[in-house]
């Protein structure tokens, strides 16, 4: 096992087109790291890189102790699991697994002895002399991480292994893979453009846009506080809501105003952002997650530091557990280029209804006791303790530590 | 008509019976016809096999008596005897079958390596070699005739059997190249990439794991390329020249027995040397047929 460092890497492909920028991450020994971001982030080129699949253009990459720029693949001492699982056709399901180890010449009796572990720790035993093309999507995929295991390599490498199988074994195979992971303690990288897999697998989650990197924090940590609001906007399923507001202080305390809601901000807000003051009697944009909603009614009664804010659903999602309720509000959309960036990738689409200009659609998730039905009026609450503030112009969220002096 | 009213009246059809009635018909159609004219054309692929080997057995008498296309009085083997002995097409079949196998191996060899290169790595100039390659196949064998024959000449390898192999193989490769550079395209890329990751070589992935991949595509080629080198007549004929009789190919040897007995020709053994052409061919082809099938890949990916 190995740590891999990444520093200041480049990708530039013939005809100039930049898929990674400056890229510089830090892989700890063990850990399990999530690449994420929408497609043509450059996040795959960024595994291939690792992988040796994909030349660098600059920087350097290293694993272990060793810059590995200039190995070979199969001198990186990595095992790689693939989206359409590449398995060979030709041999069975033991052979497959067989293969790189036979490569390294190892004694027969150890390569049955992996091989072995590894069919039994992924129930694949009474498939072992079977070809791939008799096996289903999960066997296959299964298959293809067990010949990563059987390897014992540095690290994982994985690029959007789950994502060609259908939604529910998706969701079983993510949680072996967390058993795996867990159990075997093997470095990983893992590139997935869902944020839902992206936030369940990951120690922490890098975010990627363009070939730059966003932000590197553990899952909770991007949820809570995002750095800008592409992080803000890609990251969470519904996405966080964002409206322009004037951010002001009066007699009663600071508060945000927006499509004629008024919502006090806490004085907690403000020292847990710092630099915040200084937005006072400016314009910002207000970011509120549909979490941090919730119906006044179900709520009844927990409402200290929660505003209220009067609507009527004009659609309503019920999950069973919880509703989303969509809803309008006077407001403009806010057109960054990070939020139009976020929504268009994002992997939920929304429900597409007829706006007109001065109108933003908002998403509250309510308590499914709410029994909200479309159309009718509702009191929400919202917790004023996590409203996010971003810049007008530079998108960067205020008070965030990354940001400070930015 | 009556089928579809018939249909009609049967209770409980679903609906869609409207839109898979007429294509039924359409089958129903096509079924005879597409019979009739396969019939035709096996007929037309079989009757001048069964012919030349129904020939072999007949005497001159026989095949121009006016009763030409009745079975043969006796079946004699002594045509066969005569074509093996005294004509040498023994000697000849040996002679070719040692050729073209050697020839088709180094084809096959250089050929889908050449391809497997030109198909999935990147490289300066690797349009142009490429374009060269397919360029070949514009060159007619019969334009080229006579500066190939200084060419070989020159080489001093006229008259030998390593001479006529690699006209073989230098012919046969645009062909292989073109064909299978486009069959190894399709093949997937991260099998090629899983394999590097593993340990594996390129030259280790390219004949463990992309070939046996590309086992109908080669199979196919192969076939091509023995049935073309087989019945190749005007190439030995140029290149192992009369004075070399003893490294004849068979389709030299075939030729002299009709030339070189003038008015006496032996038609009989003929036709005896021309089936024992033929029979080969037949063999290989069946062999190989049978490894042709779809869906090598099936597994490797998705």
């Amino acid at each position: 096992m190995a740590s891999i460092v990444l520093s200041n890497v480049d990708k530039v492909y013939a005809g100039g087109v930049k898929a990674v920028n400056g890229l510089n991450l830090e892989i700890k020994d063990g850990e399990f790291m999530v690449l994420v971001g929408p497609s043509g982030c450059g996040k795959s080129t960024a595994l291939r890189m690792i992988a040796g699949l994909e030349d660098i253009s600059g920087g350097e990459i290293s694993i272990g102790d060793r810059v590995v720029n200039h190995l070979p693949p199969k001198d990186r001492d990595i095992a790689m699991v693939f989206q359409n699982y590449a398995l060979y056709p030709h041999m069975t399901v033991e052979e497959n697994l067989a293969f790189g180890l036979k490569l390294r010449k190892m004694p027969k009796a150890e390569i049955q002895k992996r091989v072995n572990e590894a069919a039994k720790m992924l129930g694949l035993e009474q498939y072992l002399k079977r070809k791939p093309a008799a096996l289903s999507g999960g066997q296959r995929q299964r298959v293809a991480m067990g010949r990563a295991i059987v390897r014992e390599p540095q690290a994982f490498l994985m690029d959007e292994p789950l994502s060609n199988l259908d939604a529910k074994l998706r969701v079983s195979m993510r949680a072996s893979l967390n058993q795996l992971h867990e159990r075997l303690g093997v470095t990983t990288v893992y590139v997935t453009h869902d944020q839902v897999e992206a936030m369940t697998l990951g120690d922490r989650v890098c975010v990627l846009r363009d070939g730059f990197l966003q932000q590197v924090d553990t899952p909770q940590n991007l949820f809570d506080r995002p750095v800008n609001l592409f992080v803000a906007g890609f990251m969470g399923s519904p996405a966080m809501n964002f409206a322009y507001a004037d951010l002001v202080r009066d007699g009663s305390g600071a508060a945000v105003s927006f499509a004629g809601f008024k919502l006090p901000v806490p004085d907690s807000t403000f020292t847990d952002k710092p630099g915040l003051d200084r937005y006072v009697g400016k314009r910002v944009i207000l970011g509120i997650r549909p979490s941090d909603f919730e119906d006044s009614v179900a709520a009844n009664g927990s409402s200290g530091g929660w505003a209220r804010i009067p609507v009527t659903a004009n659609v309503t999602e019920e999950l069973g557990s919880e509703i989303n309720v969509l809803f309008t509000i006077d407001a403009p959309p806010v057109e960054h280029k990070d939020t139009v960036a976020a929504a268009h990738d994002g992997d939920e689409e929304e429900v597409a209804l007829p706006l007109t200009g001065d109108k933003s659609l908002w998403t509250a998730r309510v308590n499914a006791r709410s029994h909200v039905r479309p159309g009718q009026s509702l009191e929400l609450v919202i917790d004023t303790h996590n409203l996010h503030f971003f810049d007008v112009e530079s998108g960067l969220a205020i008070g965030h530590e990354a940001n400070v002096g930015r | 008509m009556t089928a579809t009213t018939r249909r009609d009246a049967a209770p409980g059809r679903p609906a869609v019976r409207r839109g898979a009635a007429p294509a039924r018909s359409r089958m129903d159609m096509f079924g005879p016809l597409s019979h009739i004219a396969l019939v035709i054309w096996t007929i037309l692929v079989v009757a001048p096999i069964i012919y030349t080997f129904l020939g072999s057995f007949k005497t001159n008498t026989e095949l121009f008596g006016g009763h030409s296309l009745a079975l043969p009085e006796h079946f004699h083997w002594d045509a066969w005897g005569r074509a093996w002995d005294r004509s040498h097409i023994g000697r000849y079949m040996f002679n070719t079958v040692l050729i073209v196998g050697i020839s088709t191996f180094f084809t096959m060899l250089l050929g889908s390596m050449a391809a497997y290169v030109l198909s999935r790595y990147e490289f300066i100039g690797r349009r142009w070699i490429y374009l060269l390659f397919v360029s070949g196949l514009s060159i007619p064998p019969f334009l080229a005739l006579s500066s190939l024959y200084k060419v070989v000449q020159n080489l001093g390898l006229l008259g030998t059997h390593t001479g006529v192999v690699l006209v073989y193989v230098a012919y046969s490769l645009p062909f292989t190249v073109f064909f299978l550079a486009a069959f190894f395209r399709t093949l997937p890329d991260t099998v090629a990439e899983a394999a590097m990751i593993d340990g594996s070589s390129h030259t280790r992935t390219f004949f463990q794991i992309m070939m046996p991949m590309a086992k109908p595509g080669l199979v196919s080629i192969t076939i091509f390329n023995v049935i073309g080198q087989w019945n190749q007549y005007l190439l030995p004929i140029v290149l192992l020249p009369g004075d070399q009789q003893d490294k004849w190919l068979i389709t030299q040897g075939i030729a002299n027995i009709s030339t070189s007995a003038g008015y006496e020709a032996d038609w009989s053994a003929l036709f005896a040397a021309l089936s024992m052409a033929i029979i080969p061919v037949l063999i290989v082809y069946i062999i190989f047929q049978r490894q042709i099938q779809t869906g090598l890949t099936a597994g490797a990916v998705k």
